[in-house]
């Protein structure tokens, strides 16, 4: 028997809006501590983790530990019918295969279930190791969406390297080049307005513009976001969301090209 | 793709490293609902603590158990060292074994290839690496005993994927009838290709460019994209269920959808993979590997892992035996998923029994050898009783009539036409005789003008629409021709003779002048008489004569173009008696054995009143290699970079290659069509459309004329006039008009 009850609906709309188009299919875990997700992008060059924990939900109730196989796709057109001000609980009887979204309005005046099918995904849980980064940088999360999708009209791939200067963003394309640098920035009157830089090692690595710009659109979640870097390893973007969690997304780095374009 | 680099495997299987020892001690382990041995952890809370644990893990020796690692997590730490194998480690042993499959058949023994274990599912790159070596074959003796051996060692350990390998080597998803296609074209290729190695699509079309084959594009190219984790290696099974996915998309972002089941199998391929998973997905697999050696393989690979019967004691060679009886039960009933699991649960000696002509499932059409006079004809069947049929003009059907009343109607390639033809299922559905309910008729669907009563040309059939047509949108009305019955009343009639089966047909139909008729035909062995029949038949606006035996060998061979079927057409006889001399303006890259020659040109007539070129057709037959060679290499020199403003071409034919007008050849052709995306004689003939050779090949490179004596648009059209149906049809409507 699984019951979660969550006031804010509107945030599982937006969590799903940000993980439809990277993955197709995947599975949601729920244990005792919470709902969560990991999945990887049908190249395997990009993964997502989601946790929502169970102190975030106003009722949680989770008997046994349950793997839920779901189209995200169709997931998303059932939680598009939810309003924004909705509270949307998620309930599934063990061994059932299929799981149920309850949206009520705020009002308790209109109650709507919509039961969707589960299926049998093969994936895998990947262990993600805790890294030392050699550099992390905050940012708001909407001048990161602005800067990836700026670079995309220009070039495929960005790289960003930080150096005490700050962070920078370049890209080259057929039309020609841009050069994006954010410095460290905390006398702001908010604190989401700050760009903060915590850098141990200069570090530079090139990424598909076409996955950052698909991060990006957890941008709703959250004011800002974490990147961290470290050489040879896959780039985290972090979008935290107020007391319940993150979406993590993990993209493995391209390697530097040989020219081959030229020839 | 050869190499791709997962920098973060070692890294990762630490973690899972770790994750496993964890599961070893067996805590509550949590519910799941797949099998039972497949995850390591479902605890969304494990990332966490795994993240304090794998650091003292991360340079441990679990890097080469990467792969391994997932299979053997939830087994005890101990036992994970003698299971384990790389990727690496199993490809080499793979490909050491390999060769063994060009043994003699006889010599062979699926136990040699001792890497793939019983139940284990079929690896992709087993398959692969058999493609490789047939590829490396010609002479088809060889290949059907690698393509037998390969199919042994299936069905000795994994006898469930058979069915996949054989789709897979035949390059077919499922039977013909079905309809179901890939459906991707190379544009889509190219885009997976480009995001599955992280370059761009300008990249992989130069590359495609130089090497003229996308299969090679994707072995050659290196990725530059790392990968969170190497996916596990590819299964037959996984390949073919994508490939059944990929042809069942449709609707909105199926090309998406597409592209991205190309992309994962993509990024999993290694080795040879990805070459032959392009090549499979383009259905140009060409290895060599014909559907007819690939069911003689099929045969023999029976009879050796026969465990289910003896051969009858009277059959001299089982193997001989073995491969007519696959070949002949593959030809009543295209249908592997039938045909295999007969094969394997009752025995290839049981087959005939087991598989049978069934209504709902075309077989190929019989087809007729060409011949060349009335004489050679009255030669072959001296002794004979033999039938003369007029040979329609028009759209090879087979309709199938089955009992609760349902018609399907399936063309020349066992495509399912029903949709097209709405009009034909209510004639046959009227026109049969109340005592008949189940049929299967073989005919000819015909364009036919009601109100004159005549027979109207193929070309006016073909601007028919394709797809779900409505009865009263039809403006092209067809009759039906019927000339062979197989299948009655619950009966097949294939083995019986022609004289039985058309005795079948006139019992089992009313006439009705525009709706059904009977396939016109005499019984004669005069030659003259034949003579006045043919070109009675040509006037009447066929194509010429099919001649069959009545009583002896006689029987309906299903896709066979027998002897016993023989055609005489007017092409044959007079094909247009002269030939054009026209001027190549344009023409596309080669691909596959044509890679860095010109494949095909487009070839102009000259118009001297405009003083223009006007495309009249694309020619890509008729060159020796060495004269292909030759015409690429002068053509090369006089390549322009946009086409002359007196060049006359539909925009849809964007050729890659423009040429100056400098070279004349003399080609051939069967026929003169009008169409419209040719332009010669625009004007003429018809308001809007041109005019375009069937068929055309190439005779000889005239050097003795000038671009400008080339053939002139009113010669093209007055060649044109001059064939006789166009003579008796448009002719005629142009007066009344």
């Amino acid at each position: 028997m699984l019951e979660l009850r969550l006031v804010q609906g509107s945030l599982l709309k937006k969590v799903m809006e940000a993980l439809k188009d990277l993955v197709n299919d995947a599975n949601f875990d729920c244990s005792a501590t919470g709902f969560s997700l990991q999945a990887m992008d049908s190249s395997h060059v990009a993964l997502v983790a989601l946790l929502l924990r169970s102190e975030g939900f106003e009722h949680y109730r989770c008997d046994r530990n349950l793997s839920m196989g779901m189209n995200l796709g169709n997931m998303s057109k059932m939680l598009k019918c939810a309003g924004n001000d909705d509270i949307i609980t998620i309930k599934a009887d063990d061994g059932s295969d299929t799981v149920t979204f309850m949206f009520e309005s705020p009002t308790q005046d209109k109650i709507a279930d919509f039961e969707m099918k589960l299926m049998d995904i093969d994936s895998e849980h990947l262990g993600i190791p805790e890294a030392e980064y050699h550099a992390i940088v905050r940012m708001p999360s909407a001048e990161f969406a602005r800067i990836c999708k700026d670079l995309s009209s220009i070039g495929d791939t960005v790289v960003i390297s930080v150096t005490k200067e700050g962070v920078k963003f370049s890209t080259r394309g057929d039309i020609g080049t841009a050069n994006i640098v954010c410095r460290q920035n905390t006398t702001v009157d908010k604190p989401e307005e700050a760009t903060i830089i915590e850098m141990n090692e200069p570090v530079s690595l090139t990424f598909a513009l076409r996955y950052m710009n698909s991060f990006t659109k957890a941008t709703p979640l959250s004011n800002t976001v974490t990147i961290s870097l470290s050489s040879e390893l896959p780039v985290v973007v972090e979008y935290k969301i107020a007391e319940m969690g993150y979406v993590r997304f993990y993209l493995a780095p391209k390697i530097e090209e040989d020219e081959d374009e030229t020839k | 793709m050869s190499s791709r680099p997962s920098a973060f495997d070692a890294l990762m299987s630490g973690a899972r490293a770790a994750a496993a020892k964890k599961k070893a001690q067996p805590s509550s382990s949590p519910k799941k609902r797949k099998s039972p041995d497949s995850k390591p952890s479902q605890n969304p809370d494990s990332a966490t603590v795994l993240e304090t644990e794998a650091k003292g893990q991360e340079n441990g020796d679990a890097a080469g158990n990467a792969v391994a690692c997932k299979e053997v997590a939830a087994l005890p730490a101990a036992k994970k060292v003698c299971v384990s194998a790389s990727a690496q480690e199993r490809t080499a042993q793979l490909k050491s074994k390999i060769a063994q499959l060009k043994r003699k058949a006889g010599d062979f023994d699926p136990k040699l290839i001792d890497c793939l274990k019983e139940g284990e599912k079929v690896p992709f790159l087993f398959l692969c690496l058999a493609f490789d070596l047939i590829a490396n074959e010609t002479g088809r003796i060889v290949i059907t005993d690698i393509v037998c051996n390969t199919l042994r060692t299936v069905m000795h350990t994994t006898p469930d994927d058979l069915a996949a390998v054989v789709y897979l080597s035949a390059n077919r998803i499922a039977p013909a009838h079905e309809g179901l296609e890939l459906g991707i074209g190379d544009a889509s290729i190219i885009k997976a290709l480009a995001e599955a190695c992280g370059g761009t699509e300008k990249q992989v079309k130069n590359k495609y460019q130089v090497l003229g084959d996308l299969g090679l594009v994707a072995k050659a190219s290196r990725s530059s994209q790392t990968m969170m984790r190497k996916p596990d290696p590819l299964t037959v099974t996984k390949v073919f269920d994508t490939f059944c996915l990929i042809a069942k998309e449709s609707g909105k972002d199926s090309l998406e959808k597409k592209k991205n089941h190309i992309k994962a199998l993509l990024v999993a391929a290694t080795d040879c993979e990805p070459q032959y998973l392009i090549r499979l997905l383009q259905a140009k697999l060409r290895i060599g590997l014909a559907e007819q050696t690939l069911l003689a393989a099929l045969g023999q690979a029976a009879v050796y892992s026969e465990k289910h019967s003896n051969p009858p004691p009277k059959v001299q060679s089982p193997l001989e035996e073995a491969v007519k009886i696959v070949k002949q039960v593959y030809s009543v009933l295209p249908v592997y998923d039938k045909i295999i699991p007969a094969l394997l649960s009752d025995g290839v000696w049981n087959l005939p029994k087991t598989c049978n002509f069934t209504p709902g499932v075309p077989v190929g059409p019989m087809l007729a050898k060409p011949t060349k006079g009335v004489s050679e004809i009255v030669q072959r069947f001296q002794d004979t009783e033999y039938t003369c049929e007029y040979k329609y003009d028009g759209e090879r059907a087979q309709i199938h009539y089955l009992e609760d009343g349902s018609v399907e109607i399936y063309s020349r390639n066992a495509e399912r036409n029903t949709g097209k033809f709405p009009d034909v299922v209510a004639v046959v559905s009227r026109l049969k005789k109340s005592s008949v309910n189940s049929f299967v008729l073989d005919c000819e669907l015909v364009a036919y003008d009601r109100e004159k009563q005549k027979i109207l040309p193929f070309q006016i059939l073909s601007t028919r629409a394709r797809k779900n047509v409505v009865m009263s949108d039809i403006k092209v009305d067809v009759c039906i021709y019927g000339f062979d019955m197989l299948y009655l009343n619950g009966r097949p009639l294939l083995q019986e003779e022609l004289k039985v089966r058309r005795e079948c047909l006139y019992e089992s139909f009313e006439e009705e002048a525009g709706f059904f008729l009977f396939a016109t035909a005499i019984t004669s062995n005069d030659i003259e008489e034949i003579q006045k029949f043919l070109d009675a038949s040509v006037d009447a606006s066929c194509e010429g004569l099919i001649i069959k035996t009545l009583n002896k060998d006689a029987t309906y061979e299903p896709s066979k173009r027998s002897l016993n079927w023989l055609k005489l057409k007017k092409d044959y006889l007079d094909s247009i008696g002269d030939s054009l001399d026209l001027v190549p303006i344009a023409a596309f890259h080669g691909r596959g054995k044509r890679t860095g020659v010109y494949g095909a040109f487009l070839l102009a007539c000259y118009d001297n009143n405009n003083e223009e070129f006007q495309s009249i057709c694309k020619i890509g037959t008729g060159f020796s290699e060495a004269m292909l060679e030759e015409r690429s290499a002068s053509l090369r020199s006089k390549v322009i970079p946009k086409p002359k403003s007196y060049y006359r071409y539909a925009e849809t034919i964007s050729p890659d290659v423009w040429f100056e007008p400098t070279e004349v050849w003399e080609v051939k052709a069967a026929d003169l069509t009008i169409s419209p995306v040719h332009r010669a004689a625009t004007g003429i003939i018809d308001p809007d459309k041109g005019i375009s050779l069937r068929f055309p090949r190439l005779v000889r490179v005239r050097e003795d004329k000038t671009p400008e004596q080339a053939s002139s648009s009113e010669q093209v059209a007055d060649m044109y006039t001059a064939q006789s149906h166009n003579h008796s049809n448009n002719q005629d409507d142009n007066e009344d008009d």
